[in-house]
């Protein structure tokens, strides 16, 4: 299975491409080693720090599991009865359209 | 066009010519090569074939992709006018980007801030991570019917859809599956997306019970860190509450979520209001029903969430107890594909079964193997998340980009003699 590493995708622009891209001043700074690469490692950064401040909201919740928030309890109870009643269907389902079938004016 | 109906949003996302420098850096971000131009020249993207993502917007060096649905003074003249009950439906993955664009750390966790601004600027709330946990309620259940029915030889009034069950709270995957594997739609869950919920729910029990108001005066501001929740909410079969309202007599046409503001449409709000989240006093609405939330509600933003949270309610729900441990490893991390298997003691039957999981996040990367397994009928899977960012939406399309993509170049910028 594939590994996700995002390292594995980062924005590959060698030296040559750099400087049709920005020039050839810029590209005097550029070196091999620097680069998107670490610019790439630096979202991954970002990632990992904004999934930690979602678990740590997680952690420090009073109610952690969704059957035990009240407040979803007492809507079912006061308005949707129960989950996959009818309104629930209702309001909290849909449908999906097979947009392959879609009429098309792709010219 | 193609792959749209009338009423949806088209090309939301849109390549500004004079930006564009060729580089082809977005084209390895795009999960269905909807980047189309030669190196070097200037790219477009083919509004037929895109998802609305903004992946390839995040990622951009030179900041070339826009968002081109801009509705933050709209937004702004309904706060005003003084009529309307303008309601945010707030996605857990904006309390931890947001702060970013007011200068906090990455990951600063910024609910009660975040609440109290808009709370300043006039909007009533209705947190997502509310809908999240209904969301749970009612995929949960559709799953846990069908797990009985098939696994554990429970008679269903009717058959229920196939297994695996897809997650279907990610827009930018619906309509993959919608224009690139048909064939797997009866797979889907048919539990709207948290915000679509979210909307049909403030227009009928948030209207009559919490806000006491008319419907058609409630507007909902979907709060995201998600491009294609824009075009989501233009989908026209997202008008549950207006239909559920002309049953009871009375007319009226509105969808279910108004608008959508990206972290980023929202930060450009707050300050347009002069309102600084850092300094905003504390969210004061404890009772307010509708901004309640679980743990499991707030984690639907990162990768491997959605399915750690059906995973802590359906464990409760089949074996009668709650799960000793509730932090499921394995689904949590940016592996690319993750797996896992939980076992469960039917409390009715006293029957045992092994859930088997599977978590991918990254669709252009991670979802192939995933897709053609089930396709040919192997997939030794019951239930499976797919989000298309990589790492899920805490890394959107709508979140901060700053220092991230496009000022990649900014950070090379601070060491060029010139600057
Ligand atoms: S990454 Fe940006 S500059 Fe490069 S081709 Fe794509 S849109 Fe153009
Ligand atoms: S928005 Fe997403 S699908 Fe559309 S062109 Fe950009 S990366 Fe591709
Ligand atoms: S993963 Fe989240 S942010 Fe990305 S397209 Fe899906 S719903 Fe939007």
């Amino acid at each position: 299975m594939a590994t996700y590493d995002y390292v594995e995708k980062a924005i590959k622009i060698t030296r040559r491409e750099f400087l049709g891209v920005v020039g050839v001043g810029a590209a005097i700074l550029w070196t091999g080693a620097y680069a998107a690469t670490d610019l790439v490692q630096d979202r991954t950064k970002y990632i990992k720090l904004r999934a930690a401040g979602l678990y740590r909201d997680d952690a420090k919740a009073a109610a952690r599991q969704s059957h035990n928030n009240a407040a979803v309890g007492e809507m079912y109870k006061k308005f949707a009865g129960k989950p996959l009643s009818p309104l629930a269907e209702e309001l909290f389902h849909t449908r999906y359209v097979d947009r392959s079938k879609l009429g098309g004016m792709r010219s | 066009m193609q792959g749209l109906r009338p009423q949806e949003l088209a090309e939301i996302i849109a390549i500004d010519r004079k930006k564009c420098k060729g580089c082809d850096a977005c084209k390895a971000f795009c999960p269905t090569d909807a980047v189309t131009g030669k190196y070097g020249a200037v790219h477009r993207v083919d509004g037929e074939r895109c998802l609305f993502c903004g992946q390839c917007l995040v990622n951009c060096p030179f900041g070339a992709p826009q968002d081109t649905v801009d509705i933050v003074d709209k937004v702004i003249a309904r706060l005003k006018d003084g009529r309307t009950t303008v309601v945010a439906a707030i996605a857990p993955a904006v309390r931890v980007a947001v702060g970013e664009e007011f200068g906090l750390e990455p990951g600063a966790l910024v609910t009660g801030q975040l609440l109290g601004a808009l709370q300043t600027a006039g909007f009533k709330i209705l947190d997502t991570n509310f809908a999240a946990d209904l969301c749970i309620m009612e995929e949960g259940s559709e799953l846990i019917t069908k797990i009985r029915h098939y696994a554990l030889g429970e008679a269903a009034g009717h058959a229920p859809g196939p297994l695996p069950q897809f997650t279907s709270c990610c827009p930018a995957w619906v309509r993959y599956a919608e224009l690139y594997c048909p064939q797997l739609l009866p797979h889907m869950s048919s539990a709207k997306s948290p915000l679509m919920m979210a909307g049909a729910l403030a227009k009928t029990y948030g209207a009559t019970e919490v806000w006491r108001t008319n419907p058609e005066n409630v507007f909902v501001v979907g709060v995201m860190p998600c491009t294609a929740k824009k075009f989501e909410a233009s989908r026209p079969e997202f008008a549950s509450a207006a239909a559920y309202w002309h049953k009871r007599g009375s007319a009226g046409s509105y969808p279910d979520v108004d608008v959508v503001l990206t972290t980023r449409d929202l930060a450009r709000l707050l300050k347009k209001l002069n309102i600084n989240l850092t300094a905003a006093a504390e969210f004061s609405d404890a009772d307010n029903p509708l901004a309640r939330y679980s743990g499991a509600g707030t984690i639907f933003g990162n990768t491997g969430g959605v399915m750690e949270a059906a995973l802590r309610t359906a464990h409760f729900v089949i074996t009668g107890q709650e799960l000793a441990a509730l932090e499921l490893n394995p689904v949590r991390g940016l592996k690319g594909v993750k797996a896992a298997g939980v076992t469960l003691r039917d409390a009715k039957t006293g029957r045992e079964i092994t859930v088997k999981v599977a978590v991918v996040h990254g669709i252009k990367e991670n979802l192939g193997p995933i897709v053609d397994e089930v396709v040919a009928g192997r997939s030794p899977y019951h239930f499976i998340e797919v989000m298309n960012c990589p790492g899920g939406c805490v890394n959107g399309g709508g979140q901060p980009i700053n220092p991230m993509g496009t000022s990649w170049l900014d950070k090379y910028k601070a060491i060029l003699p010139w600057s």
